[in-house]
């Protein structure tokens, strides 16, 4: 069986599937279509209710 | 900053699926990466090259409210922080044309203009698509005047307006203003040159420009030298720009940040015409906007027109009745009929008032949309490359039980590729599919409703 | 510095050789600073043996100048002057490390987010405040100390508490990737809530069908234990050790160690007593109705639906997020069980979100149920055999005839979570729901290290997105549990000499990290205060309450911050 994880799309919710299969310890190739990763979230300025930003 | 440096994660940016085949457990992935024309692993980030870059055009990620360069950084704190090239526009891949400049500039010698695609493989057990949404097109709903009225802009425009980052600096002005600000300076430069080319008559004729004119006016230079006609007309132009310039200034002066804001639900969703579905997040992100808007500007009104208001969250109920009781937000429930412009630029609305059952009419300063979210672009892709399917939304077809699993085992989704949700539940999504992944690489994982 | 200071001070200090490195960050900071000058200006700093500025310190070059550096002029302490630690901090501290320098002998100074950023339009001021940010971070770094990580072992097994959708879905993902499980449940069988439903929205699978499945893959574990009947009663330890107290159906404790702990306690449906004439006959809960639904006894034609019945009211401000669903759902079954039935609900905001529940709304209006809106300032009134709707637009009150009311009532914490919650030293919120870590970021987690939540437990949910949060639940646990070891800063709370055990700081410590124990010096009995290294996050409330310095945070000691305030009155 691979160990190996594909997350594609690098917003919010890639991310974070990326991130806990990482700590996890399992590898994971996260492709992102953009330059950067970020997606929606990044163009938020605040988010309710603790108006920090995400990245 | 985790996902940059995490050594369990290859961070594969500027890159698309371009084939998946196998299955569950051995899915086999061709990755294309493609040419940045900047090399990744040199560029410091700098900006040295863009600050440089002859070639302006507008910023994608300010969704075209600010200026970028054809060398970019997506945004400020982007992952990786190297910049990228549009060869689309770049100087140096037009045919015939030169450039080069940034290359001279980067001192990490980070640009590489034959850089070429790559094609990566990879094995991988499992698959999450999270392949996000994108916003309804205003502009199919033509009475609503998006982008024909210039002071009727979208909900993610505005959080660019809203934003200490974004092209106002977080101060919220008219478009229309917002675009007599930006004219004044080429304005001015228009004026200067006008009245500085009158010198050149003065100096020859040693007359003052007035002087002549009134001269010239009354028929004194008539029939002689072709100069006093051209100056003639370079004064009656100068003349022109001085007093459209004072009309510009003036404007300018008597700007005030944008005070009336309303902002209109439901565009393009819960509409039979385009998705029937409710988007879920755009009246929690109405209400967040209109908190801060008036954090902002003390002296804003700020309308919410909507058929429900869709507080479902934990603590949204909450912050909705906050929004109305320290943030004077007036909720109106009512699906708007049209927008209109009068004078001014000014918008105006047309609702019902479904407590009064009557027609009215409201001018404000600015109107924003809460558009739609819609699978993305690359969702219909994504799913073909996959060989998932969507459903009647055109989102991911998933199992209701476990809730993101796809139609094809070891592949899964979340976020709002599965349908509209909000940052939380994106989030602990995110955390499911990634449990569900988990599952298949340990041989495990059938979770189906067996009925 | 002050000469006394200088006398006092430990020959480490006094020998400290010091590195400062300035950061350009591009233009972030060379934008608005002269970096050039803040770099000759840090070499004349007291024990500063090398200074150097650079375009991007964090960008592989910057990091190989901050190693050749330590190597080749044997820097025993490093600064740098850039952004924030929260983000470059492991990275800088990895740099030192990789070049033989014990990590904790680094410091930063923050000149981009509070310094450059921050005064854009204030030149000359900025580049003063960026002197004293590095003249005070360079007067800390002589007084750091080298530390190391904390590490502990842990144990890879896990504990759910609540044996519903949510419990169920997280015990059932651990266990298929090789965790032991222990899943209690308090009632006698596993399902929760699910066992009381008819079918489920949007879709209409029957809510038996999941529960049997479930039921059946969490017995099909072989390294899953269910205890029913059992309920959890202590829980001490930290992550990665937790020690948990359960007892079991005949009444024995039972201890169990595991290393994180999945929280799915669940909800239960308000009874809304005196609400509406609610009466459990003709005046029913939704959930109520789901039973007779689930039985096929019902008998009405005429039906009303109220929602909001005690939510989104002043002492229940929630919205319960589910009963309009849930609402809209069953009038849909009334109609499919007695097509020529009349069901009208009456709402204030009909919350169907996303995309499959909007579409229940358009399905049963095309179905004939009437919708109506209600004056929240007038409600309806149930009387015998008809319902009072007040019609504002009117200014009338309509009365709707009917044979059933069925009240839309919300989901409510358990009653006994603010007990649970004491038990494991977590939060819950004004509506007695567990709180998570961050509302937007980590809604599965909790402040506490190790333990994380799913499901009605937290907040109102469906069927659907318990389960997702179950399983979500689990993927955070396995975080945690896939590690070799649990790795923790060094900068956390250590007990002096001074402290004499007065406990001033015990009660007030926000993670419970600290407790007093008895000790035995010259024949006498003393108390001292003793700190829980994993728990203990250094936030420094116990530092900065001990009135005697009994107790300090490691790298925010009195002589390091005592530096640091002199460089920073040096400029006045």
């Amino acid at each position: 069986m691979n160990r190996d994880v594909l997350v594609i799309g690098g917003g919010i919710a890639g991310i974070q599937a990326s991130l806990d299969l990482a700590e996890m310890g399992i590898k994971v190739h996260l492709v992102e279509r953009l330059p950067s990763i970020g997606g929606r979230m990044a163009q938020l300025d605040k988010t309710f209710p603790t108006n920090d930003c995400a990245l | 900053m985790d996902v940059g440096r995490h050594p369990n994660i290859n961070l594969l940016a500027y890159s698309e699926v371009e084939k998946v085949e196998g299955q569950a457990g051995d899915f086999r992935v061709t990755v294309r990466k493609k040419p940045r024309y900047v090399d990744e692993s040199k560029c410091t980030g700098c900006g040295a090259c863009a600050e440089k870059c002859p070639t302006v055009t507008s910023d994608e990620y300010n969704l075209g409210l600010g200026k970028a360069k054809a060398i970019y950084k997506y945004f400020a704190q982007g992952i990786p922080s190297a910049y990228t090239i549009d060869a689309t526009i770049c100087r140096n891949f037009q045919p015939g044309k030169k450039c080069g400049i940034c290359q001279k500039v980067c001192q990490a010698g980070a640009i590489d203009y034959k850089q070429e695609a790559k094609i990566f493989e990879l094995s991988v057990g499992a698959i999450i698509a999270a392949t996000g949404y994108d916003l309804f097109d205003a502009r199919r709903i033509p009475e609503y005047g998006y982008g024909r009225i210039r002071n009727v802009i979208t909900a993610l425009e505005f959080e660019r307006f809203l934003s200490a980052s974004g092209p106002t600096h977080g101060h919220v002005y008219r478009v229309t203003d917002l675009a007599a600000q930006e004219a004044l300076p080429e304005m001015e430069k228009v004026c200067q040159k006008a009245v500085k080319g009158l010198e050149r008559y003065e100096k020859q004729f040693s007359m003052t420009s007035d002087e002549f004119y009134g001269r010239y006016e009354s028929g004194e230079f008539k029939g002689g030298n072709e100069e006093y006609d051209k100056w003639a007309a370079a004064v009656v132009a100068a003349r022109k720009a001085t007093a459209e310039l004072e009309v510009l200034q003036k404007k300018v002066e008597s700007i005030e940040s944008a005070h009336r804001l309303a902002f209109i639900q439901c565009v393009g969703s819960r509409d039979i015409r385009f998705n029937k579905y409710c988007s879920g997040f755009c009246c929690m992100h109405a209400i967040k906007e209109a908190i801060i808007a008036r954090e902002h500007d003390r002296d804003a009104q700020v309308y919410i027109f909507g058929m429900d208001i869709r507080a479902v969250g934990k603590g949204f109920e909450e912050y909705r009745n906050r929004g109305a009781k320290e943030a004077g937000v007036h909720y109106i429930r009512s699906r708007v009929a049209e927008i209109t412009e009068g004078k001014n630029h000014t918008p105006i609305i047309w609702y019902e008032d479904t407590k009064e059952r009557v027609v009215r009419q409201m001018p404000v300063d600015l109107v924003i949309l809460s558009t739609a979210c819609q699978p993305s672009a690359s969702t219909r892709r994504v799913a073909e490359l996959l060989g998932i399917e969507l459903n009647e939304f055109g989102f991911y077809k998933t199992a209701s039980y476990p809730p993101l699993d796809t139609t094809r085992p070891g592949i899964f989704i979340c976020g709002c590729a599965h349908s509209p949700m909000d940052i939380p539940e994106s989030v602990a999504q995110a955390s499911s599919a990634a449990a569900r992944a988990a599952q298949v690489l340990a041989g495990s994982g059938t979770m189906r409703l067996a009925s | 510095m002050s000469e006394h200071t200088e006398k006092t001070m430990k020959p480490d200090v006094l020998e400290a050789r010091i590195g400062v490195f300035v950061c350009h960050c591009g233009s972030n900071i060379a934008g608005y600073l002269d970096c050039e000058a803040l770099t000759k200006y840090a070499a004349t700093l007291p024990r500063v043996v090398y200074a150097k500025n650079n375009l991007y310190t964090c960008s592989e070059a910057g990091i190989a100048e901050i190693k050749n550096a330590i190597e080749q002029r044997g820097l025993t302490r490093v600064v740098v002057a850039s952004c924030s630690p929260r983000t470059h901090m492991p990275l800088f501290k990895s740099a030192c490390a990789e070049a033989g320098l014990n990590p904790y002998l680094f410091e930063m100074a923050n000149i981009r987010d509070q310094c450059s950023w921050v005064h854009m339009q204030q030149r000359e001021g900025a580049q003063e405040k960026a002197m004293d940010l590095i003249r005070m971070a360079v007067a800390k770094a002589a007084f750091l100390e080298p530390q190391q990580d904390i590490e502990s072992s842990l144990v890879r097994k896990a504990l759910v508490i609540g044996g519903g959708v949510a419990g169920m879905s997280a015990a059932i993902a651990m266990a298929d990737v090789g965790i032991d499980v222990v899943l209690v449940e308090k009632e006698a069988e596993l399902g929760g809530l699910l066992r009381r439903i008819n079918r489920l929205a949007p879709k209409g699978e029957k809510a038996e069908d999941l529960v049997r499945d479930l039921v059946q893959l969490v017995l099909s574990k072989e390294n899953l234990k269910t205890m029913l009947e059992s309920e959890v009663t202590g829980v001490g330890g930290v992550i990665g050790n937790y020690e948990v107290s359960i007892r079991n159906g005949n009444g024995l404790e039972i201890q169990e160690m595991v290393g994180s702990i999945v929280v799915a306690t669940g909800a239960v449906p308000l009874q809304p007593h005196g609400l509406f004439g609610y009466n459990g006959q003709n005046v029913i809960t939704q959930i109520e109705l789901e039973e007779k639904l689930r039985s096929g006894e019902l008998n009405a034609r005429n039906v009303v639906m109220i929602q909001c019945v005690g939510a989104r009211s002043p002492e229940r401000t929630y919205c319960s997020r589910v009963c309009c669903l849930t609402a809209v759902k069953n009038a849909l079954y009334i109609k499919e069980m007695h097509p020529d039935a009349h069901v009208h609900i009456l709402y204030r905001d009909i919350q169907m979100y996303g995309a499959e529940n909007e579409k229940l709304l358009w399905d049963a209006r095309g179905r004939g149920v009437r919708f109506d809106v209600y004056d929240v300032g007038r409600p309806p009134v149930v009387k015998e055999g008809a319902v009072e709707l007040y019609r504002p637009l009117m200014g009338e009150v309509e009365e709707i005839p009917c044979d059933l009311v069925i009240l839309s009532t919300p989901l409510v914490a358990p009653e006994n979570t603010p007990a649970l919650a004491n038990l494991m030293r977590i939060s819950i919120d004004q509506n007695n729901f567990f709180l998570e870590a961050h509302a937007k970021l980590r809604p599965l987690d909790f402040a506490t290290d190790g333990i994380f939540l799913c499901g009605t437990a937290r907040y109102p949910a469906t069927v659907c997105e318990a389960q997702a949060q179950g399983l979500g639940a689990a993927s955070r646990a396995e975080t945690v549990l896939f590690k070799e070891k649990l790795v923790a800063s060094a900068l956390i709370s250590q007990v002096t000499d001074l402290c004499d055990g007065c406990g001033y700081c015990v009660d007030l410590c926000p993670y419970n990290a600290l407790s007093l124990e008895e000790y035995e010096r010259d024949g006498h009995i003393y108390k001292r205060n003793k700190v829980d290294k994993m728990l203990c996050k250094g936030c420094g409330v116990c530092a900065a309450t001990c009135p005697k310095g009994g107790v300090v945070v490691c790298g925010f000691t009195r002589n390091q911050l005592q530096a640091q305030v002199d460089a920073a009155l040096e400029a006045m």
